[in-house]
C-alpha cells in the first residue's frame, strides 16, 4: 500500500465506524436528530476513500481492479457513493447508510487483511471490457446493497410501527410504502447492471479464455445471483410479493452477490477469475 | 360396448388432464420452480468437483473415495452442467418460456393497444390508484395542457374534455423481447457446442504450422466438432516477447504471419481470429537450444526443447545416454546457498540443470544463456533461448447469434424494467367555480412514487403547487 492510502484506508475506516454506532444511537436512544450529522461524518469517510484510491492510482498507474482488497476498495466506494447520491436525491434516504455503511466497513476491514500490495495493471486486465465488466459489476453490487438496506429500515420501521409508541428515529425515513417500493426499484436497477455486467463478462471470456460460458466458479456464482434477484422481481411482479417478504428477499439475496464478490474463492480455489489475476 | 362408452370418457379425462398439464407447464409457478432447481445445481456444481473442469481435483478426490464418487457418476452429478437432470430442466424451461410467452401475445397486444375507447371519466373509473385535481391559472391555454403532456413524452389521445395518455406504450413488447432473447442464446449455445473443436498447440519461436491435427497437444484429447471441421490454417510465429514487471506479467506480444506474409499480434486479451477459430494465448515457457559435445568439442547431438519450467516448474530432456533435469529462474542470484529468482522478469535467465544416467547423477550447475557445463567429459551447452507459447485453440459457430442474443437481453431488460408505462386520464372541468384539471394516474410497478411523479408532472403543467 501507498504511504497516504495506508493512511486514509484507516482514516475511512475509523469515520464509518463512528458512523455506524451514531446510527445504532440514533435507534437505540431514539434520536432522530442525528442522521445528517452523521451523513456528514459519512460523507468525511468517502472523501478519504476517495483519497486513498487516488494515493493509489498515483503509486500504480490504474484504478484498483484485481483482487480482494481492490475489490473492498472500489467496490466500497461505490456502495457509499450510491448512498450519498440517494441522500443527496432524497433527504428521507440518508439514513440508508445504517445498512450499508456497516457493509462497507466489514468489506474494508475483510479487504486489509488480505492482498493490498501495488501491482503493475495485470495483462489480463487491459482491455476495454474491464471497465464494462467491473464498473457494472460494482454498480450492481452497490444498488443490490442498497435494496438490502432499504429492506432492513422497512422492517425495523414496520416494527417500531406496530408498537404503541414508535420509535421517532424512523420518521425521517419514506412511509413503509415508498420503501417497498423503492427496495424494487434497486432491485430492478442492480438486475439491469447485473445483466450488463454478465453480457460483457462472456464477451470478454471468449478472447481472454477462449470460451464465453465455462462454469467458472465466480461465472457460476454471478448466474445464481442474477437468477435469484430475476425470481426476486418476478416474485413482485407477478406473485405480488411486497413489503415484508420483498424486504427479506432483498436483505437475503445479498448474500449471494457476497459470496460472489468474497466468498467463491475462500471456498473454491479454482478461480481463473479476475479476483486471482491468473 | 363398455370399449365404446370409456373411450369417450378416458378421451375427456385426457384432454382434461392435458389441460391441467398445460396449464401447469405454462404457469409462472412452473417457471420459479424451474430456475430455482436450476440455480440449486448450479450451486452442487461448485462443490461438487467436476469431471470436466477439474481433472486433477477429480482424480485425486476419485483415489480417495471411490465409493461416493462412483454413487456421485452414476447421479451424473460429476458432470453436472451436461447431465441428463440438468438438460431436462434446462427442455422444461423453454418450453415453459414458449408457452408463457404464447399466452402473453394477446395480452401484449391488448395492452398496447390504443384507442378512444381508453378515455374514460377520471374521477369514476377504476383501476387508477392516483386521483388528483390541479386549479387551472385564468389564462392557461387548455390546449397547451395536451401540448406539455406530449412534450413530456406521453402519447395523447382525445382533447381537454377528456383525454388518455400514455408514457412508455408499447414497453411490454419488451418483455416479449428480452424473453426471445433466450432462444437467441439458447440457438447459438447449440450451435457453437455442435461445431466445436477445441485443442490445445504449443509452438515455439519460428515454428510453422498448418492446421495438421496430428499436431495438437495429445493431453488433453482434442474435441472433434460434430459439425463442421477442424481450423484450417496456415500461419508461423515470429517472435515472442513477455512482458513482466516485478512478479505480475503485464503482456505478451506474439507476432504472428499468415499464409499471405501479414502479420497478426497476439497476446492476452487479443487472440489470434482466422477461419471461425480463436487462437487464444494460455501459457508461455522457454525453448532453448541444447547442444552436446565432448571433450573435443565435437558436436554429438542438439535440438530445441520445449520446457514447461515458468513459474518454478520442473522438466526434464535427454541428449545422449542423459536425462536432463531443468530448473528455471528468470531473474537469477544464488543467494543464501540456494538457486532463486529476485523477480518474475526475464532480466537474467538461467536453467540450473541437473546431470543423470541410469539414476546416477553427474553434476548440477546454473547455465546462463550462450553459457554451458561440464560432466562426465562431455560439455552441455545452450546457444539459444527462445520461448514458445501454448495456445488454446477453439473453432466454433454460432457465436454472432449468441452475441446477438446478449444485446437483445440488455435492451430489452433496459427497456422494460426502466421505461415502463405511466397511463394518465383527464379533463378540465369546473369544480366549485373554478376551473380545474381532473386526473387519473397508474404506473407499472409503482403506486406511491408514481404519485410523486404524477404530482411533480401536473404541478409542472399546471404551474401551481397548490394541489386541492
Amino acid at each position: 500500500m501507498a504511504y497516504w492510502e495506508t493512511i486514509f484506508y484507516l482514516v475511512a475506516m475509523v469515520i464509518y465506524a463512528f458512523a455506524g454506532c451514531g446510527y445504532i444511537y440514533s435507534f437505540v436512544f431514539k434520536n432522530p436528530r442525528v442522521v445528517s450529522k452523521i451523513t456528514l461524518l459519512v460523507g468525511c469517510g468517502f472523501l478519504a476513500q476517495t483519497i486513498a484510491i487516488v494515493a493509489r492510482f498515483n503509486a500504480t498507474g490504474h484504478l484498483p481492479w484485481s483482487g480482494h482488497y481492490e475489490y473492498a476498495l472500489m467496490g466500497g466506494w461505490f456502495i457509499i457513493a450510491g448512498t450519498i447520491f440517494v441522500g443527496w436525491q432524497n433527504k428521507q434516504l440518508q439514513g440508508l447508510a445504517a445498512g450499508t455503511v456497516p457493509l462497507v466497513l466489514v468489506m474494508l476491514g475483510y479487504g486489509y487483511m488480505q492482498n493490498p500490495a501495488l501491482t503493475p495493471m495485470a495483462a489480463s486486465l487491459k482491455t476495454v471490457w474491464l471497465y464494462i465488466h467491473v464498473y457494472f459489476a460494482w454498480i450492481s453490487f452497490g444498488a443490490y446493497s442498497l435494496a438490502m438496506a432499504a429492506g432492513v429500515i422497512f422492517l425495523l420501521k414496520q416494527k417500531s410501527e406496530a408498537q404503541v409508541v414508535p420509535n421517532p428515529a424512523y420518521d425521517r425515513f419514506p412511509s413503509l410504502g415508498r420503501l417497498d417500493e423503492l427496495i424494487f426499484r434497486y432491485v430492478v436497477f442492480g438486475f439491469i447492471t447485473d445483466t450488463i455486467m454478465i453480457s460483457a463478462g462472456a464477451i470478454w471470456a471468449k478472447d481472454l479464455w477462449g470460451s464465453y460460458w465455462a462454469w467458472d466458479p465466480v461465472e457460476t456464482w454471478s448466474l445464481i445471483s442474477w437468477l435469484i434477484y430475476g425470481i426476486t422481481i418476478h416474485l413482485r411482479v407477478t406473485f405480488g410479493w411486497r413489503e415484508k417478504k420483498l424486504a427479506w428477499l432483498a436483505i437475503a439475496a445479498l448474500s449471494s452477490v457476497i459470496i460472489c464478490f468474497f466468498g467463491v474463492n475462500l471456498v473454491v480455489n479454482t478461480s481463473l477469475h479476475v479476483f486471482q489475476v491468473r | 360396448m363398455i370399449i365404446r362408452l370409456a373411450h369417450p370418457l378416458l378421451n375427456i379425462l385426457d384432454c382434461h388432464m392435458l389441460k391441467k398439464l398445460i396449464k401447469y407447464l405454462s404457469s409462472l409457478r412452473f417457471t420459479i420452480l424451474l430456475i430455482s432447481l436450476l440455480g440449486l445445481i448450479f450451486a452442487i456444481g461448485l462443490w461438487v468437483p467436476q469431471k470436466n473442469l477439474l481433472k486433477t481435483i477429480y482424480i485425486e478426490w476419485q483415489k480417495n473415495s471411490p465409493g461416493l464418487v462412483a454413487l456421485l457418476d452414476t447421479l451424473g452429478l460429476t458432470t453436472i452442467y451436461s447431465s441428463p437432470i440438468i438438460l431436462t430442466l434446462w427442455l422444461l424451461f423453454f418450453l415453459n418460456l414458449a408457452l408463457v410467452l404464447w399466452q402473453r401475445v394477446p395480452l401484449v397486444k391488448s395492452r398496447i393497444a390504443f384507442s378512444d375507447a381508453k378515455i374514460t371519466d377520471p374521477i369514476t373509473t377504476g383501476g387508477y390508484s392516483f386521483h388528483s385535481s390541479f386549479p387551472l391559472p385564468a389564462g392557461l391555454d387548455e390546449e397547451k395542457i395536451i401540448g406539455a403532456l406530449r412534450n413530456r413524452r406521453y402519447t395523447v389521445l382525445g382533447n381537454t374534455a377528456g383525454f388518455y395518455g400514455v408514457k412508455n406504450r408499447l414497453a411490454p413488447i419488451a418483455f416479449m423481447i428480452f424473453h426471445l432473447s433466450f432462444f437467441l442464446v439458447l440457438l447459438g449455445g447449440v450451435v457453437s457446442v455442435y461445431t466445436e473443436f477445441i485443442g490445445f498447440i504449443d509452438l515455439a519461436q519460428g515454428e510453422l504450422f498448418q492446421g495438421e491435427l496430428y499436431r495438437y497437444n495429445t493431453m488433453p484429447i482434442p474435441k472433434m466438432p460434430a459439425i463442421g471441421s477442424i481450423p484450417k490454417v496456415s500461419f508461423s510465429i515470429q517472435s515472442i516477447e513477455p512482458q513482466v514487471v516485478r512478479n505480475t506479467v503485464t503482456g505478451i506480444n506474439v507476432k504472428i504471419a499468415d499464409a499471405e506474409g501479414k502479420i497478426h499480434e497476439v497476446g492476452i486479451n487479443t487472440p489470434y481470429d482466422s477461419d471461425h477459430s480463436s487462437f487464444v494465448f494460455k501459457h508461455l515457457g522457454v525453448a532453448p537450444l541444447f547442444v552436446l559435445t565432448d571433450s573435443s568439442g565435437k558436436e554429438l547431438q542438439g535440438a530445441y526443447f520445449k520446457l514447461d519450467v515458468v513459474k518454478g516448474r520442473q522438466d526434464t530432456f535427454r541428449l545422449g545416454d542423459f536425462i536432463f533435469t531443468a530448473d528455471f529462474f528468470s531473474n537469477y542470484e544464488f543467494k543464501d546457498g540456494a538457486h532463486t529468482s529476485k523477480t518474475m522478469e526475464f532480466a537474467n535467465p538461467v536453467f540450473v540443470i541437473t546431470v543423470e544416467k541410469d539414476g546416477r547423477k553427474f553434476a548440477e550447475a546454473a547455465v546462463p544463456k550462450n553459457g554451458s557445463m561440464e560432466f562426465a567429459g562431455y560439455r552441455l551447452e545452450m546457444r539459444d533461448m527462445p520461448f514458445w507459447v501454448r495456445f488454446y485453440v477453439v473453432r466454433q459457430r454460432g457465436l454472432s447469434i449468441l452475441y446477438a442474443g446478449f444485446l437483445i437481453a440488455t435492451i430489452g431488460v433496459i427497456w422494460r424494467l426502466l421505461f415502463y408505462r405511466r397511463e394518465i386520464l383527464g379533463a378540465v372541468r369546473d369544480e366549485n367555480g373554478q376551473r380545474c384539471l381532473i386526473v387519473a394516474g397508474r404506473s407499472e410497478y409503482y403506486k406511491s412514487l408514481a404519485e410523486d411523479e404524477f404530482v411533480a408532472l401536473f404541478e409542472g403543467i399546471t404551474g401551481t403547487s397548490d394541489k386541492k
